[in-house]
């Protein structure tokens, strides 16, 4: 017996890549599962029925019960459409996994417009589509899981991906605020920050894993797509009932709760407003005292400011 | 008071608000201050020039420098108009200031995609439509200044709210990212989620402000005080300043008489495994060794 015996799931970006795994995972624990996949290329272009039909296939293939779905998550109608077609075709949504992602990488001041649009609309556009006629689904269920995809490069910051980034830092709201909405209604609403290697990561420089503080595993190169899919089962099934609003880091055989970003150090005044000297102080000696440029200019960049000492504002 | 003396600010929808304190702080201090805002309502609607004549007119008034722009930074023309005409009124760009926002308060199962669509372009869209040509023209001059306002709608959680919370948690991630991008230029990014005193008092714990107090980094009896638009502005004005140019990708909740720095999202605790886990083993470790002590934020109703 499976963990989610009886479900019915639906995983956008599943014929390749992390989608791919947890669909599979889903299927072999006993999910119905629709595999939604318009079979694009990383920068979004293309259209190829095969990737969908593929995890698909392989999910019957081993005794399990799943369709294809080659809808885009970045169109209001094609979210529908894939919600709409598990409820016709199994009665039901009991989990949504929103996987499905493009990548195009440029430094803010190279990015055009296209680029930036491209990227936020299925990411987080994406997701908007399908979570919100999920959890129309859900509510009227009372039960429902919904599991998002950000990433480090907008918990942490990446360079040259200011679209991705954005996006995915926005989902990571989108969960927090989505949880609250439907938590009462016995839905849940989580994501995970996966760090692992696919076919969207590839030229990544890192593959992917973001800035030097971002987490690493503990266990150097184990980080396949395979590798993030157990905690999205585990996330959908029913004992994780009362988990919601909560962002994991999966690589490898690393999970890890994300700390929220509530406040770390504080400095008061008891008569605001501040003065900018009450501020270079405070906010100097006791906000930054950890902190660190992530990327100080160089020694060679002439930079008001730095050679400034004491510190003393006008 | 001339901290600011020379340099030359955008502050988007500057006409009300915690913008307008931003806009005539700058300018007290010396900034020479482009004045955006469209004169919508709170919900998009309508369209004014006169809000952004009446606060440049205030800060010309008061002996400073400013211009009004009526345009929206929703549009990727609107944000490049306004990046222009600070350089072609004042020489240069030294700092944006996304101040401008909308609401359009649902909760997830009943918003619109109009809903969604027009909070994302104004928050979202439209730091990316004025940053992208700002940020052209700081890496020249290898100088400049980016403030994103956030919220702690997006970054803690705030229900109705899935198209603000959101953005506003997005407008976050660009922080960080934009700091990454640029940060070897001289350019700083980091993003401001203005508070209410109620607002954060219910979002930290107990435990932390009595670690806090125990350190002495916060009183535990601070008086609250009522939280004013212009309590957020110093902050803002501070970080464009020549002494903040190594403060770069954070994220600072501001407001009433505190300024606090955000945790970044680490991984706060782990389990580690030299292998794949699998289902079973994580519905055991993750509610004991991950969960310990968080609540769900919106259990099931009973």
């Amino acid at each position: 017996m499976g963990a989610l015996e009886g479900k019915v799931a639906l995983v956008t970006g599943a014929g390749r890549g992390i989608g791919a795994a947890v669909a599979t995972l889903l299927g072999a624990e006993g999910a119905s599962v629709v595999v939604n996949d318009p079979g694009v290329n990383t920068d979004g272009t293309g259209h190829d029925d095969g990737p969908a039909a593929q995890t698909a296939g392989a999910i019957v293939a081993a005794g399990g019960e799943a369709q294809p779905n080659v809808d885009s998550v970045a169109e209001a109608a094609g979210g529908e459409a894939m919600v709409e077609q598990a409820v016709t075709a199994y009665g039901r949504l009991d989990i949504l996994v929103n996987c499905a992602g493009i990548l195009r990488d440029r430094m803010i001041f190279n990015m055009t417009q296209e680029e930036w649009d491209a990227v936020i609309a299925v990411h987080l556009t994406g997701h908007f589509n399908t979570i919100r006629p999920a959890s129309l689904q859900m509510r009227a269920q009372r039960a429902g899981r919904i599991i998002n995809f950000t990433s480090v490069s907008g918990l942490l910051g990446n360079p040259g991906q200011v679209n991705y980034g954005a996006a995915k830092a926005a989902i990571a709201g989108l969960t927090r605020v989505a949880a609250r909405d439907v938590g009462r209604y016995g839905v849940t609403v989580n994501a995970l920050s996966p760090v692992a290697a696919t076919r969207m990561t590839q030229g990544v420089p890192g593959g992917g894993s973001g800035r030097s503080s971002a987490p690493r595993s503990a266990f150097g190169g184990m980080r396949e797509a395979e590798d993030v899919a157990p905690m999205v089962g585990y996330l959908a099934s029913d004992e994780a009932w009362d988990i919601n609003g909560q962002i994991f880091h999966v690589q490898g055989g690393r999970v890890s709760l994300a700390h929220q970003p509530l406040p770390e150090h504080t400095i008061v005044t008891p008569t605001p407003p501040w003065t900018l000297a009450e501020l270079d102080d405070g906010v100097h000696y006791v906000l930054m005292r950890r902190r660190r440029n992530p990327a100080a200019p160089p020694e060679d960049v002439e930079v008001p400011g730095r050679d400034v000492t004491p510190r003393a504002l006008a | 008071m001339t901290a600011l003396a020379g340099r030359t600010a955008l502050v988007t929808g500057a006409a009300g608000g915690i913008g307008r304190e931003v806009a005539l702080l700058l300018g007290r201090l010396g900034a020479n201050v482009v004045v955006n805002d469209p004169g919508v309502n709170l919900d998009g609607t309508g369209g004014s020039a006169g809000p952004a004549e009446e606060v440049a007119q205030a800060i010309v008034d008061a002996g400073g420098a400013a211009v009004p722009d009526a345009g929206s930074v929703a549009t990727p023309e609107g944000g490049e108009a306004m990046v222009r005409r600070a350089v072609e009124e004042f020489g240069r760009i030294d700092a944006v200031i996304h101040a401008a926002g909308i609401l359009r308060d649902r909760m997830i199962f009943n918003m619109t995609e109009e809903e969604w669509h027009e909070v994302a372009a104004v928050h979202l869209a439209g730091y990316f439509h004025v940053v992208r040509p700002a940020s052209q023209l700081m890496r020249q001059q290898r100088f400049g200044r980016l403030v994103g306002f956030s919220s702690s709608s997006g970054l803690v959680g705030n229900s109705g709210q899935a198209n603000y919370g959101a953005a506003k948690a997005g407008i976050a991630g660009m922080a960080r990212c934009l700091a990454l991008d640029l940060g070897r230029y001289a350019v700083t990014s980091n993003a401001i989620a203005p508070t209410a005193e109620t607002r954060m008092t219910q979002s930290v714990p107990q435990s932390a402000r009595s670690a806090r107090s125990a350190s002495g980094i916060a009183p535990l009896s601070a008086e609250p005080t009522r939280a004013e638009p212009a309590h957020v502005a110093p902050m803002v004005a501070y970080l464009l300043t020549d002494q903040a140019w190594d403060i770069n990708g954070c994220v600072f909740y501001v407001g009433a008489g505190r300024v606090s720095i955000a945790h970044e999202a680490q991984p706060l605790r782990s389990i580690n495994k030299p292998e794949r886990w699998s289902v079973a083993e994580l519905a055991e470790l993750v509610p004991t060794e991950l969960m310990r002590g968080l609540a769900n934020p919106a259990p099931p109703a009973s």
